[in-house]
């Protein structure tokens, strides 16, 4: 764990954004998650570690409801986001996306022009009064997810065109045009190779400023440089949360310091 | 029969190699015997159906000096339109027989044994003479006059000039004899008779049962375009959002599941029990009109829409689940998701299974049969909408009712219908690949 950049850990503010309390979720009859307890800080990089099949992508999608798309998921227990429960019926799930966006672990632009995949969000949600304030909005959102001096002279481009780590940023950028408050991200790099997945990851650094970044990776390396805490599942439990240095150096419970050393996983 | 591996030259082929390539030897030859026996039963159908088809689009006209006398068509004398319409179609065949035998006379004709003026007539259509009293009634001021008139030679004539009737035939014929055929050659040299495109095959109505060379298939092509356009007006709106809300909005549960076991179901239903439902619903329930485009429309749509519904929803099926999420993921609403990512990519399918739909449609028949489109329609449908409650006929339903009727010129016409109706599904179908293409995206 020599790239671990212990000097830039230090959380400068640790306020709490999204607390979650006693998280259960079922599919059908499998019981995917079991009573999870998370305090997620703002302008923090919270990374989730664990095995195929922990449960972490699952707890990550419930974050912003994605699990509402799958009939047969239910979601009990208390997520909390700036106070306020996110599962209260009187939430409406489009409204909570747009304060927490999300990235997926397939680069998954949609098939327009770069401009108009990052302009999709802005318009839908009236962000912009005029046509300058859009292009104004779209060049901020690229330039936060250093794209912008590759695709700033084919705006017109099918962003289907790019590739791969490019096709990433440019969903970074997407989910950062609508101005969230959390970013989630759902290993963002697993499809990425390793220099695209280094831009993938100075770029977390970097948003990190601005938002509350919640990252899912297979990579315990990676979540060794890029996160300040760190949450390790496994079997739907979350084992472990603590300072990333801690878990990584020091971890309390004996299956952590099995997954991280690479004995079980 | 050993098949070691291990030391055995690359050289020598094994049993097992050698039986494992005689068995796709086999194999491609029986894909490729079937593919042949398809082909050859398509070419086989195309050629008989335009070797017999093809002459419905030549017609044989005469063009002779008609005298119009006036003391026949105008006793008053004063063309009053009224009074002129009390003669007949009667009253004009004579004047058309007169104008044969002139023509005849001209050409240095001797009039055979046993050869009547009436049977030197009988070489025009029947059609002739009411072609003839329109004109006059259409234009009063030429009666007195000799005018020069083209029109339609008897449907035998017409086989004669087509090779379709020879002097043998015509012997045994009671409809034509070898001496009026003689006739035909003589007007054929004075430049009289000839062949031309028969435009009016597509432009005019149905005629009669003696008159073959009259029929067209105007009403047909015209009742056959307002099927269609209800069909479309009606399946694709409705079955586009049914799919979609199955698709995209509705949870899966029993209910669902048994929808979606109906719309298979009704799928592969044959086509009559719809014809019986629109009878049973349309005409005598909701009294709506026999033999009108509309009640057929309808059949249709109902019969349509199931094929719709799924090809719509496998191409919304289609579309990878990750555009979804992204628009969900940058907060888009479900409705927006759809409407703004998966509908345009899964248009392409959506449009060629419509099209596929009413291709199919165009040619359905039986349905068509149980609520009256058979009746002879000789009228042209008024515009629409009105027009989609008058009596029409619709393509698939003329051929059946021509390959019915007896005298042989109808066979041709049938084969000719089939031919533009052909003509009509290529051309669908060209445009369901063209717009498949055109829209086609990758993600």
């Amino acid at each position: 764990m020599n790239d671990m950049r212990i000097a830039e850990r230090a959380t400068h503010v640790s306020t709490r954004k999204i607390s979650a309390t006693g998280v259960q979720v079922h599919y059908g009859d499998t019981h995917a998650i079991k009573d999870v307890n998370v305090e997620i800080e703002d302008k923090t990089v919270t990374a989730f570690i664990g095995p195929s099949g922990c449960g972490k992508s699952t707890f990550l999608r419930c974050l912003n409801r994605m699990n509402d798309t799958i009939d047969i998921c239910r979601v009990s227990g208390q997520i909390l986001l700036d106070g306020e429960d996110i599962y209260d019926p009187k939430v409406d799930p489009v409204q909570l996306r747009a304060k927490v966006g999300m990235v997926f672990q397939k680069p998954n632009p949609f098939p327009k022009s770069i401009y108009d995949n990052v302009a999709y969000g802005p318009r839908i949600h009236g962000l912009a009064k005029n046509k300058a304030d859009l292009d104004d909005i779209v060049e901020k959102s690229l330039r936060r997810a250093a794209i912008w001096d590759e695709v700033k002279d084919r705006l017109d481009a099918p962003g289907t065109g790019l590739s791969g780590g490019q096709q990433q940023r440019l969903c970074i950028a997407r989910a950062v045009a609508t101005q969230p408050e959390v970013l989630l991200m759902d290993e963002p790099c697993s499809a990425l190779d390793p220099i695209a997945t280094a831009q993938v990851e100075e770029l977390i650094d970097d948003l990190r400023q601005k938002f509350s970044v919640v990252i899912v990776t297979h990579s315990m390396q990676q979540a060794a440089r890029v996160s300040q805490k760190t949450a390790f599942f496994h079997l739907g439990n979350l084992v472990e949360f603590g300072e990333t240095g801690q878990i990584f150096t020091n971890p309390i419970d004996p299956r952590t310091e099995s997954y991280i050393t690479g004995r079980i996983g | 029969m050993s098949t070691e591996i291990q030391g055995s030259s690359l050289f020598a082929i094994t049993d097992n190699v050698r039986r494992r390539n005689l068995a796709e030897k086999r194999f491609r030859a029986y894909g490729l015997s079937a593919i042949a026996v398809g082909i050859i039963a398509l070419i086989v159908l195309l050629s008989s159906v335009l070797s017999n088809g093809s002459g419905a689009f030549m017609q044989t006209y005469v063009t002779l000096q008609v005298e119009l006398p006036a003391d026949k068509l105008d006793k008053q004398g004063n063309r009053n339109v009224e009074e002129m319409k009390s003669v007949s179609t009667f009253g004009y065949t004579p004047l058309i027989r007169a104008a044969v035998v002139a023509r005849a006379d001209q050409l240095g004709w001797g009039m055979p044994d046993g050869m009547t003026p009436k049977d030197m007539g009988a070489i025009i259509s029947k059609e002739a003479a009411a072609q003839l009293r329109r004109f006059v009634l259409a234009n009063p001021d030429v009666v007195g006059m000799t005018v020069t008139l083209e029109m339609l030679a008897n449907g035998r004539v017409d086989g004669y000039m087509k090779g379709r009737v020879d002097r043998e035939i015509a012997a045994l014929d009671g409809n034509v004899s070898p001496q009026q055929l003689d006739l035909v050659d003589l007007l054929v040299e004075g430049g009289n008779l000839e062949k031309r495109f028969n435009f009016a095959f597509l432009t005019s109505p149905d005629a009669s049962g003696q008159r073959p060379e009259a029929a067209g298939l105007g009403v047909a092509i015209l009742g056959s375009l307002y099927m269609m356009m209800i069909v479309l007006v009606l399946a694709l709106p409705i079955g586009v959002a049914a799919s979609i809300y199955l698709e995209e909005f509705a949870p899966t549960n029993k209910w669902t599941d048994l929808i979606e076991v109906n719309i298979s179901n009704l799928a592969a239903v044959p086509s009559i029990v719809f014809g019986i439902l629109g009878l049973a619903i349309f005409i005598n329930f909701g009294g709506m009109p026999q033999s009108a485009p509309i009640v057929g429309g309808l059949v249709l749509t109902l019969m349509t829409l199931p094929t719709i519904i799924i090809a719509t929803r496998a191409s919304l099926k289609s579309v990878p689940p990750s555009i979804r999420d992204a628009a969900l993921g940058v907060g888009a609403s479900k409705m927006q998701s759809v409407f703004h990512h998966v509908l345009p990519l899964a248009a392409p399918g959506i449009l060629t299974g419509t099209i596929i739909g009413l291709a199919q449609a165009l040619g359905e028949t039986a349905p068509l049969l149980l609520i009256g489109m058979v009746a002879f329609v000789k009228e042209f449908p008024a515009a629409p909408p009105e027009g989609f409650f008058d009596p029409a006929s619709a393509l698939p339903v003329q051929v059946y009712n021509w390959t019915q009727r007896a005298d042989a010129g109808f066979v041709e016409r049938a084969s000719g219908a089939i031919i533009v109706l052909l003509v009509f599904l290529i051309i669908m179908n060209a445009v369901a690949v063209m717009l498949r293409r055109r829209f086609e995206r990758r993600w």
